[in-house]
């Protein structure tokens, strides 16, 4: 028996019965703000499926009849039409082309140094590191307009160049503190082993460390992969060329060549879905690293 | 027709990419076996060897150009002609003559103050609704964090479609309240007095996002026995709310606080697909881009972009100071 006295002045509910009420609240919040989510996107893609004459309908058709799957290929038809010979594949190579070169580079350059900054002892290591913490923190427009006329001064203006050769230094500071946190979670003793066994730096470095950083990898190959894809700025500011357009690019191009009466936005909703499918797909087979990604640094501090 | 050979797209680029990253990999063992040849600590050449890809980086993507743009907003430079020294010239006309500026300062400055603390809080909700002992965590977080994962493309576009004024999704939604308050369906992003709320709204949609994931993993590292203790002290929901969660969770709060800031400061892609009228500015780095990049005023755009860079650190500055008084690091007072 408890000496506390029961106090009467709490709704005389058993707990239970608090329980469940408490429960119903959370649940229907929960559904409520999933609706928040899922009713623009489910907007997005019946946009997408409409016939122009349906765009303007009021009151609003939630299911578009007919469903106009042509939109589809109408839309990349018309986003071709801004330039002579650019087609889809094109569009998507380029936007790939971009995509993957820049994340390779990223992966490869970022392991190596992180590997130094969380494995090796050398002087300056720590005020190095610090700095490269403060770098985060730059905005990256004050370095744009003088990293632009570098390249300007390179002649290499108007190629991939910017996008991709760049990513050879190191890549971005937050993907390598990211990744040197995971490489300090991983035990020495396999490292100290393979040294004994003669093992040299890069093969300690390619024979143990990446396979065992290979979660680590993968998160931030998801986030970069991601983030390559969505870039708008660097290729808006660096191709000219309207057949090495990526797909963001070619989007602000064809919504700026409609006019405002007619802004063909089942279009517009089509390409944003070609355009988020492939991140969506990726974001459902690799949910585990997209949340490793991001909560990395936020919590351990 | 233009012909574009695929050498000169795309052939080019993948030689000077492989050549540049086989010259960083040969610099990385030159620097090592020099720094060994003279004597230095094998695991100190190893280190140095080791982050030299970064440090060439810093160098040339970082350092070089910060001097090079603070220098520029000292001067007039249009690419075609030398730069000319002109003084503050760029940062007067900035204060004194440029109504644009003043005007996208303001749009920029409103929406960090109204998107970071809505952000924040919205988050910390879901957060703690999502932290109560509910049944299929994994799909609620799931759907929670799917809006982060659509393309700001994509988001902008929905969501200026949406708020289209006349066959948007939200005046539609909103039209029996019209009608009830007798009042015309509000413009959005096309009234200058709207676009400011449209893009906190449009905001605030991400509050299901990154947020929401980072600020649950940082209830569910609080400890268990913290609330323990303080069921055994009779502390109810609130009293643990305020006393045992939100300390435990102040690192993770300024984290996101820190980050929310210097992000929404920095907003480009959103703002550059969506129209919105002049009279209403625009935001800042949209207004470098334009000056820099439309008008060629390369020197003017440098000052804006040194501005804001200070505008950050400053703000930035406020919120470290601040969070000595609201942020509590456990490690710390042992």
């Amino acid at each position: 028996m408890t000496t506390t006295p029961v106090s009467v002045d709490k709704p005389r509910f058993g707990v239970s019965a608090r329980r469940t009420v408490t429960n119903i609240i959370t649940y229907a919040l929960l559904i409520l703000f999933s609706l928040f989510v899922f009713v623009p996107l489910f907007y997005m893609i019946s946009t997408s499926l409409k016939s122009e004459q349906q765009l303007f309908a009021w009151p609003i058709q939630w299911i578009p009849d007919p469903i106009m799957w042509q939109n589809y290929g109408d839309a990349f038809a018309a986003l071709s039409s801004i330039a002579p010979g650019l087609t889809f594949w094109r569009i998507l190579f380029n936007t790939l082309f971009i995509t993957l070169l820049a994340m390779t580079a990223e992966l490869i350059a970022v392991s190596v140094v992180a590997y130094g900054f969380a494995r090796f002892r050398f002087p300056g290591r720590n005020i190095l590191f610090i700095i490269m913490l403060a770098t985060m923190m730059l905005p990256s427009i004050i370095t744009l307009i003088p990293t632009f006329l570098i390249w300007r001064n390179l002649d290499l203006i108007d190629t991939f160049d910017p996008l991709t050769v760049r990513i050879w230094f190191g890549g971005g500071a937050w993907a390598i503190f990211f990744m040197r946190q995971y490489l300090l979670t991983i035990p020495r003793e396999m490292e100290e082993a393979a040294i004994i066994d003669g093992a040299n730096t890069f093969q300690v470095y390619s024979r143990i460390m990446l396979p065992l950083a290979r979660p680590a990898l993968l998160a931030l190959g998801v986030l970069i992969f991601q983030g390559n894809w969505n870039n708008f700025e660097g290729p808006l500011i660096y191709l000219n060329t309207t057949l090495k357009f990526p797909l963001v690019v070619a989007m602000k191009f064809f919504q700026g060549s409609i006019s405002n009466e007619a802004p063909k936005w089942h279009y517009m909703m089509a390409m944003s879905v070609v355009m988020a499918a492939p991140i969506l797909v990726i974001f459902f087979l690799a949910q585990r690293y997209f949340i490793e990604g991001l909560t990395v640094g936020a919590v351990k501090g | 027709m233009i012909e574009l050979s695929f050498w000169d797209a795309y052939g080019s680029t993948l030689l000077h990419w492989i050549l540049v990253g086989a010259a960083i990999g040969l610099s990385m063992v030159l620097l090592n076996r020099a720094l060994v040849a003279f004597g230095v600590k094998r695991e100190t050449a190893t280190g140095y060897a080791l982050v030299l890809p970064w440090l060439l980086g810093l160098g040339i993507w970082i350092l070089y150009p910060f001097a090079r743009s603070l220098y520029l907003s000292f001067t007039q430079y249009n690419i075609l002609q030398p730069a000319q020294w002109i003084g503050t010239d760029n940062y007067v006309k900035m204060f004194t003559g440029d109504k644009q500026f003043w005007l996208s300062l303001r749009l920029t400055i409103l929406y960090s103050l109204f998107n970071v603390p809505l952000g924040t809080l919205g988050a910390l909700g879901v957060a703690l609704i999502l932290n109560r002992d509910i049944k299929g965590i994994g799909v609620w977080r799931t759907i929670y964090y799917l809006p982060a994962v659509l393309p700001v493309v994509a988001v902008a576009l929905l969501w200026r479609w949406m708020l289209s004024p006349s066959s948007g999704l939200i005046n539609f939604l909103l039209s029996p309240i019209y009608a009830a308050l007798d009042m015309e369906p509000l413009a959005w992003f096309t009234d200058p007095d709207l676009v400011l709320p449209s893009f906190v709204i449009m905001g605030m949609w991400g509050v299901f996002g990154a947020n929401t994931i980072i600020l649950l993993a940082g209830l569910k590292n609080v400890p268990r026995h913290l609330y323990d203790v303080a069921d055994l002290d009779g502390a109810n929901q609130g009293q643990k709310l305020r006393y045992v969660t939100i300390p435990m969770l102040s690192p993770t709060l300024f984290y996101v606080v820190i980050t929310g800031i210097i992000a929404s400061l920095q907003i480009f892609t959103q703002a550059f697909f969506i129209e919105i009228p002049r009279r209403a500015g625009t935001f800042l780095n949209v207004l470098i881009y334009r000056e820099a990049f439309q008008f060629r005023h390369m020197g003017y755009a440098s000052a804006i972009a040194w501005f804001q860079l200070i505008l950050i650190l400053l703000i930035t500055l406020l919120v470290f100071k601040s969070s000595a008084a609201w942020v509590y690091y456990e490690g710390e007072r042992r």
